[in-house]
């Protein structure tokens, strides 16, 4: 292969961070190849080395064995690091932490002012790249009022004025809502088309990978597996090994060919149709059972009504927003970022008050507890938790037990039942007592924001209203997470859970209550949601791909209206299967 | 919580002062500061407010925004007066309350401190942060003090470091809102209790915070190495700094505004 058409040429790359007691190696034996124009995924777990391999590519490390050759440079070479870098374009996860400029234009230009080119030029290549991503309009618009989406493809501008080869996406939509995820994949995809850019995007989703051309997996420092996305993501065993997720159609077909012992030929478990022949060749169910029966919950526990919030004057964050919430029950708050749904949540618990005619209420048996009453905002801040989006980011104590504790003190909890609380909320985290004497800052991010609930529990919350719990974790991550949370309301703890990702609500709630600028649009059964297609437009909602999935077997296997129903009842891939592949099984 | 926290925060317009060259603005606001300095009596005052009310009505900023700069610093204003009005013991006495006397001229002194600190404050506001975005200020700070760079001293970082500090100023407050609200939610109280228990309560945000700034400036270091930043030298400019007729209009205007305050002073 000629460096002409090989963009990255890795070769046995070994790379470790130093740290006080030990050397511990990130990567341990890396080669990877990418063609000019090809649009590759680098999957793993995290902490398998991804990013720190990425950081590698645009010399900001450099390897500590082996070598990378970038446009034919090699990186180590000191004299002409400064080509690589300026041919290659970085977007990383946190958007507010890779913007210098205070205005959109003055971000873009930052990269070509760097790399010294002059005025015209200069000019057209900020307001050409701000075409291409569409915010030119808000060339003056201050950086900090951008929504995360826009930020992003601010980046992708402030790199486009560099007139990149190589763009690399490290976990570059992590942070976005599912409609601004779309656009930015659709502007990176565009590029590649328009400008033959070569792009090495890092991600934890599997919908993204599979775009791809070519994935790389990466597990403890080394590929351990590379292909077609079709050929590689859909082993399923493998993948979740890795503690990946494979596409849902392959999984349903290695959990029926588990389930009933009936192999699969190899096309079949790589495509959807070929899930689809895979099933209506071997599978008749008819007169399907009925799961997931819902029995009409009726001890409210908690209620919101006439909920208005004003940001400015005239800028309105919710309007008019009424809501029950029952006992026991797990409540889905789902809805695009900035829709206000976090200024909803704080009425919760009084962090924000009604104004006007609205009204938050807490039950109590008999006694009826309101943030209204400023008396009574104590005990509601008890009775309901408030787990906010990144909460390891609120650690700050010495030792993890310190931490946990600072809730149920500042209660007044006794000194031994606080003891019992903590070690309760611990283990229900799924933590080990062990890190009780640890400081919460040498824990890794996931256990940090396991703690973090632990604190919140530990105060004994009748309700968990829970912000975006699985942000930011790999689907190994948010499997334990949502494990977690279904244990949790098993217990008997009341569940909201705030999400923009409808798969999870879909797949965990009893009930959905859907936001849109500010408007409670509707609250009903993930069943019902999803069977109203027109509405489901309105209200700018994609259907889960589990509902999509089953529509479509329900079409071919020809089910009764009944059966079809029955199917839908099912919420994640193993009771389909279960439901497929029959009764006895 | 902290939504109107305004200080450091550009509003964004197309005005004159909006427009004038930031080195201008730069000079025009130690010229006013100087002036400042000058006010002994109650016509300068006056003479003081309304050039100010002409720099606003220049810039044209809603007052409510130019109230939020100025909002923040009120406590301090009237911290500041309360102290050198009970302890200043020259002029004649007009209250006595329990140790303390109130005497007129220390009135008078008490109220030039701390208007003085408000009139700074608002100047450092309209002339500077609110019409003019932290990269033009870094710039215009960058380009006066360059001669300083034939001593060696670090002109361009400084200001790079500034502009950035500016830049973060609305993030982080939005940080702290979060934090804050976090730890409300976990039975946190800023608002009630003693001084001692107040300033422990801070502590648990303050640490997050700490810890957050650390993680965002070495996550934007990388970033901006991996945007080939790699100091001044050989940087342009997207909107170089330019002085126009217009720019020296600005600065005559404003300067014999500023004199008219001085001779007002001096005269009267």
């Amino acid at each position: 292969m000629s460096d002409n058409d090989c963009v990255v040429e890795a070769s046995n790359i070994k790379f470790a961070y130093e740290s006080d007691d030990a050397v511990k190696y990130v990567l341990k034996d890396v080669s990877l190849n990418l063609k000019r124009g090809s649009y590759v995924s680098l999957l793993g777990r995290n902490g398998s080395g991804k990013s720190t391999f990425s950081k590698l590519v645009d010399v900001l490390e450099l390897p500590e064995d082996g070598q990378i050759k970038v446009f034919g440079i090699v990186t180590s070479d000191e004299s002409r690091y400064m080509d690589i870098r300026r041919r290659t374009g970085c977007v990383f996860q946190n958007p507010d932490n890779q913007i210098v400029g205070t205005t959109v234009e003055e971000d873009v230009a930052f990269g070509p002012e760097n790399l010294g080119v002059p005025n015209p030029e200069l000019r057209e290549r900020v307001d050409s790249a701000l075409k291409y991503v569409g915010l030119y309009d808000l060339r003056n618009r201050q950086t900090a009022n951008l929504s995360g989406g826009q930020k992003q493809k601010l980046a992708i501008a402030g790199i486009l004025a560099m007139k990149p080869e190589l763009l690399l996406l490290d976990e570059a939509t992590a942070m976005l809502d599912p409609v601004s995820r779309e656009e930015f994949l659709t502007l990176v995809e565009r590029l590649i088309k328009d400008e033959n850019i070569t792009v090495l995007t890092i991600t934890h989703d599997m919908s993204e990978a599979d775009r791809t051309d070519y994935v790389y997996i990466m597990e403890n420092g080394r590929i351990i597996d590379q292909g077609k996305p079709q050929d590689v993501l859909t082993n399923v065993p493998k993948i979740k090994e890795c503690g990946l997720d494979a596409p849902i159609y392959s999984k349903l077909v290695y959990r029926l060919s588990t389930l009933t012992n009936t192999p699969y030929e190899e096309d079949e478990i790589k495509s959807f149709d070929g899930m689809l022949r895979y099933v209506t060749k071997n599978y008749n169910p008819r007169d399907i059972k009925l799961i997931n029966d819902r029995k009409e919950q009726e001890n409210k526990v908690f209620s919101v009504s006439n909920i208005t919030y004003y940001y400015d004057k005239d800028l309105c964050a919710l309007n008019n927003v009424s809501l029950d919430v029952y006992k026991g029950e797990l409540l889905a708050i789902v809805g695009r970022s900035g829709c206000g749904k976090t200024t909803l949540i704080s009425h919760f618990n009084g962090i924000i008050r009604p104004e006007g005619e609205g009204n938050v209420e807490f039950f109590d048996g008999e006694k009826v507890y309101t943030t209204r009453k400023k008396g009574d905002i104590k005990m509601i801040r008890q009775k309901v938790g408030l787990v906010f989006q990144y909460p390891e980011y609120q650690l700050f104590e010495e030792t993890v037990y310190k931490d946990i504790c600072y809730g149920p003190m500042k209660m007044g909890m006794p000194e031994d039942e606080m003891k019992k609380s903590v070690l309760a909320a611990v283990e229900a985290v799924g933590l080990d007592d062990s890190v009780l004497d640890k400081s919460p800052f040498e824990l890794s991010g996931g256990q940090q924001r396991r703690v973090a609930m632990a604190g919140v529990l530990a105060m004994k919350p009748e309700v968990l209203v829970l912000d975006e719990p699985a942000a930011g974790l790999d689907p190994a991550g948010r499997k334990d997470m949502f494990d977690m949370i279904r244990n949790l309301k098993r217990k008997g703890t009341t569940i909201i859970l705030v999400t923009h990702n409808m798969d999870e609500a879909y797949a965990n709630s009893d009930r959905i209550c859907v936001i849109k600028s500010g408007s409670l649009m509707t609250v009903s059964n993930p069943q019902e949601l999803f069977e109203d297609k027109a509405k489901l437009e309105k209200m700018e909602i994609a259907i889960p791909p589990l509902v999509d999935m089953l529509e479509k077997i329900s079409d071919a296997l020809k089910l009764s209206d009944e059966d079809r129903r029955k199917l839908l009842r099912a919420t994640n891939v193993s009771e389909a299967a279960i439901l497929i592949g029959g009764q006895d099984a | 919580m902290l939504k109107d926290v305004s200080i450091g925060r550009y509003y964004q317009g197309n005005s004159i002062l909006h427009k004038t060259d930031p080195r201008i603005k730069v000079i025009l606001f130690v010229a006013y500061m100087v002036t400042v300095f000058f006010i002994t009596k109650i016509p300068t005052v006056a003479a003081l407010l309304l050039s100010t009310i002409v720099i606003i009505i220049m810039g044209r900023l809603p007052l409510k925004v130019v109230w939020n700069s100025v909002k923040p610093i009120l406590p301090i204003a009237f911290f500041i007066f309360a102290i050198n009005a009970l302890t200043i013991k020259e002029g004649n006495a007009l209250w006595k309350l329990w140790k303390f006397t109130v005497t007129d001229e220390g009135l008078m002194k008490a109220f030039l401190m701390s208007f003085r600190l408000l009139m700074l404050i608002l100047i450092t506001s309209i002339l500077l942060t609110l019409t003019t975005t932290p990269l033009k200020l870094s710039d215009a700070l960058e380009k006066l003090f360059s001669p300083l760079k034939v001593f060696k001293a670090p002109v361009h970082e400084m200001a790079m470091m500034m502009s950035i500090a500016l830049r973060f100023i609305p993030t982080l407050t939005d940080e702290t809102d979060k934090i804050m609200k976090a730890q409300v939610s976990r039975g946190a109280d800023y608002d009630t209790g003693s001084i001692l228990n107040r300033l422990k309560g801070y502590i648990t945000v303050l640490i997050p915070l700490f810890i957050s700034s650390f993680r965002r400036a070495e996550e934007l270091a990388i970033a901006m190495e991996a945007r080939c930043y790699s100091g001044g030298t050989g940087r342009t400019k997207l909107n170089p700094l330019k002085i126009t007729g217009k720019d020296i209009l600005v600065l005559v205007f404003l300067t014999i505004l500023a004199a008219s305050i001085i001779a007002v002073e001096k005269l009267i």
